[in-house]
């Protein structure tokens, strides 16, 4: 080997190596731009345009900057399903006729490496879709704009917090400030294969107790080898999860100061132990994070229950269309109070947006009842403002659901939930949580050293 | 003196200009983000607010702990496993491939077909078959066999993992090393058995010394190449169960998600650190006679 290549096979390591930071965020998001006067670019959504409000050109108030600006809107709704539909975008437009939207399609999975790629880059977009759950740590980094600032406490003329009902409006807070306005509102529920139930001859499952004989009940051994492989209940080894038999069970993920783990307290440990039990018993099927989403198991019927959210109405319409009529959903099961985590998705500006004004008249218009309604005629999820939920669109009977109004279910438990801790350890924590949930439910660790292993890094995180 | 320099350079200024844009580039893109990424592993910094000079405390940091520790274990299996058995089926399959055998051009084909396939291809369908009921479990209950729930089991997660890598990858290595075979003279072969020399003396006298650059290379960026593993990590088991397949790009992934840029450019160091030792230890090891 010369003394050439030698360098050269270094300097290649240092490339690839260097070079792993920054691959994954080179993608281009897709990019629907609808012009000013309205007609849109591309074809999107199928939009309920009779639901969208088209009003005249609002008479710019004396202080409004009318100059034109092109607004930047990330999205991760999906092309199809996406509430900023293309004749609600021509209806913003003609309200505010000196504002383009630029609204562009990103992956959920990719979203948040290319928001902070482009954040720390200062070129951000000025309108984001974001998962509540990433809040935590852009709020604490002070990546999100204030917008009580913004528009003085008020959204269409009214309080912020006459429009939301309290969890989703602490949600919204970090501080003094609203660092994002709920669109949607993700809180789990229980969703059962009524079919099945009946002919077991079970009733709907209200306690944890009840939940587990249902569970015994329904699910089969279909191939003779003595366990259980078919109509079991999905346990998921995540936060989301495991928070809602926590906060079901009266425990709390942290101290109420925010400075100690306290999930790994007796009502932390028992709820594990439910979750165990049902996975040891065979009713319950263990499917993680990365087995992905669950409809091929629903699909070929291994899960006949589950806990989740809004959005999964949503994925069973699309994705198993030939069980309509037989899923119903109900409160979740509980033992000691009804509960579950709360999240969604908040539209937020970031701090670096140049156009934060108009942004915040994107937002406004948005979080309008007519297109807060989109949220769930297109997006298939909940609206999380209080006007929004009282709509005739999220009142109706559901025949996917036999006829069921799913959204009663999810309203109610809205009141009992609780977002995840605005902490800046809070990605620390939550991974500390899953990992070590894998270990006690595949029979690696007791739910005790699990969680206590789980608090100690969560502690740690805390700590720095 | 000056006058001889100065005509050196008018001299060379077609070269620099012919390689000025490349060197543009290399700076642009490599040296500038290199000593950018330095300098931020030495800072807590996550790209709002200006970077806070912290010194070595990030490496102290990673390096003392255990879970990141347990993060480098799992990187240093997974490139011990793929390195001690792709190159070896890869070389195996070559020699095989080298010989006249029927059907040659199509166990060839066969060979580097999932080399050209996609990772996250790969991945998803090897995820597929590594599900509690998916064919390699049917496949084993055939034959009376229990199998496991393979990517949910920590003891077995990283190990198919790694299988699943070294199937995509070691039809580039058959490849490599069956061009590599063919340029060894056959006179040398011929020298070898007239010296009396039996299959598997010419094998260690001719074909291994035959090969030792092309090993060097299949080593060098093998090594390199699973050190980075992520795509199969990501698409398979996203780190889990547990930590146990999470890998040192998959964390720096994570860190850099979670807006810790100066904690994730410290492990891209770090990593770059490692990778430059191994090449250089190899390389002296290609050197030797």
């Amino acid at each position: 080997m010369s003394r050439l290549t030698r360098p050269v096979i270094l300097l290649a390591a240092a490339v690839l190596a260097a070079g792993a930071c920054g691959s994954a965020a080179t993608q281009s998001p897709t990019s629907t731009v609808t012009s000013a006067s309205g007609g849109p670019a591309t074809a999107t959504a199928t939009a309920t345009a009779a639901a969208v409000a088209t009003p005249a050109a609002a008479t710019p108030e004396a202080s409004v900057d009318t100059t034109p600006v092109t607004l930047t809107v990330w999205d991760y709704y999906g092309k199809d399903t996406t509430p900023f539909t293309p004749d609600a975008i021509a209806a913003f437009q003609k309200e505010y006729p000196w504002i383009t939207v630029d609204r562009q399609d990103l992956d959920w999975d990719t979203f948040i490496q290319k928001f902070n790629t482009a954040v720390a880059s200062g070129q951000g977009p000025d309108v984001a879709t974001l998962d509540m759950t990433w809040i935590p740590t852009l709020a604490s980094n002070d990546v999100l704009a204030d917008m009580k600032t913004l528009g003085g406490g008020l959204m269409n003329g009214k309080a912020i917090a006459d429009q939301y009902a309290a969890g989703p409006l602490e949600a919204m807070t970090y501080g003094d400030k609203y660092v994002t306005a709920m669109s949607d509102f993700d809180a789990y529920v229980l969703y059962y294969r009524a079919d099945l139930l009946e002919a077991a001859g079970v009733a709907v499952p209200k306690t944890w107790d009840e939940l587990r004989a249902a569970a015994k009940a329904i699910a089969k051994d279909t191939n003779g080898d003595g366990k259980a492989d078919k109509y079991r209940y999905a346990v998921r080894p995540n936060t989301f999860h495991f928070s809602q038999f926590l906060f079901q069970n009266g425990g709390s993920l942290l101290s109420p100061d925010n400075t100690k783990a306290a999930f790994n307290g007796p009502e932390g440990v028992s709820a594990l132990e439910f979750n165990q039990s049902l996975v040891a018993d065979g009713s319950g099927l263990y499917w993680s994070d990365a087995d992905g989403d669950l409809p091929p198991a629903i699909a070929d019927e291994r899960v006949a229950m589950f806990s989740d959210g809004p959005y999964y109405m949503g994925l069973l319409k699309s994705g198993v269309p030939d069980q309509a009529g037989k899923w119903r959903v109900a409160i979740a099961p509980y033992s000691k109070q009804p509960g579950s985590y709360l999240g969604g998705t908040g539209l937020s500006i970031p701090a670096s947006s140049t156009h934060q004004a108009a942004a915040w008249k994107f937002i406004e218009f948005f979080l309008r009842p007519e297109q807060q309604a989109l949220v769930y005629t297109v997006a298939g999820a909940m609206p999380a403002t209080t006007a929004a939920l009282q709509g005739p669109d999220l009142t109706k009977p559901d025949p996917y659901f036999g006829g069921q109004i799913p959204s009663a279910d999810f309203l109610e438990t809205l009141k009992t939930s609780t977002h995840f801790p605005y902490v800046s350890a809070w990605s620390d924590i939550d991974t500390a949580i899953g990992e070590n949930l894998d270990a006690a439910l595949v029979g690696k660790a007791t739910a005790q050293k699990a969680l206590d292993d789980a608090a100690a890094a969560a502690d740690a995180a805390l700590a720095k | 003196m000056a006058r001889t320099v100065a005509k050196r350079f008018r001299a060379g200024v077609p070269g620099y200009v012919l390689v000025a844009p490349a060197v543009l580039v290399t700076v642009v893109f490599l040296v500038i983000p290199m000593i950018q990424t330095g300098y931020w592993s030495l800072t807590v910094y996550n790209g709002v607010k200006a970077p806070q000079f912290v010194g070595l405390q990030n490496y102290i940091d990673l390096l003392t702990d255990p879970r990141f520790l347990r993060i480098i274990q799992n990187t240093v299996f997974f490139v011990v496993m793929g390195m001690a058995i792709g190159p070896v089926l890869g070389l195996a399959s070559a020699v095989l491939l080298n010989q006249s055998v029927r059907l040659r051009a199509l166990f060839r084909t066969t060979f580097f077909l999932p080399t050209m396939v996609s990772l996250v291809a790969v991945a998803t369908v090897w995820k597929m078959l590594y599900q509690d009921q998916g064919m390699i479990n049917q496949v084993l209950a055939a034959f009376g066999l229990s199998g496991t729930d393979w990517l949910n089991d920590p003891t077995t997660a990283l190990p198919a993992v790694v299988v699943t890598s070294i199937w995509q990858g070691f039809g580039f290595e058959t490849v490599v090393f069956l061009a590599a075979l063919q340029s060894i003279p056959r006179e040398f072969y011929d020298a070898a058995r007239v010296d009396g020399a039996g299959a598997w003396a010419q094998f260690r006298h001719v074909t291994l010394p035959g090969l030792r650059y092309t090993i060097v290379f299949i080593y060098v960026v093998g090594i390199i190449g699973s050190f980075q593993v992520f795509d199969q990590v990501f698409v398979m088991t996203q780190g889990r169960p547990g930590i146990s397949t999470r890998t040192m790009v998959y964390e720096l992934v994570e860190q850099f998600q979670n807006l810790r840029l100066g904690t994730a450019s410290a492990i891209a160091y770090i990593l770059l650190i490692i990778l430059a030792v191994m090449s250089y230890i190899q390389i002296r090891l290609g050197e030797g006679d």
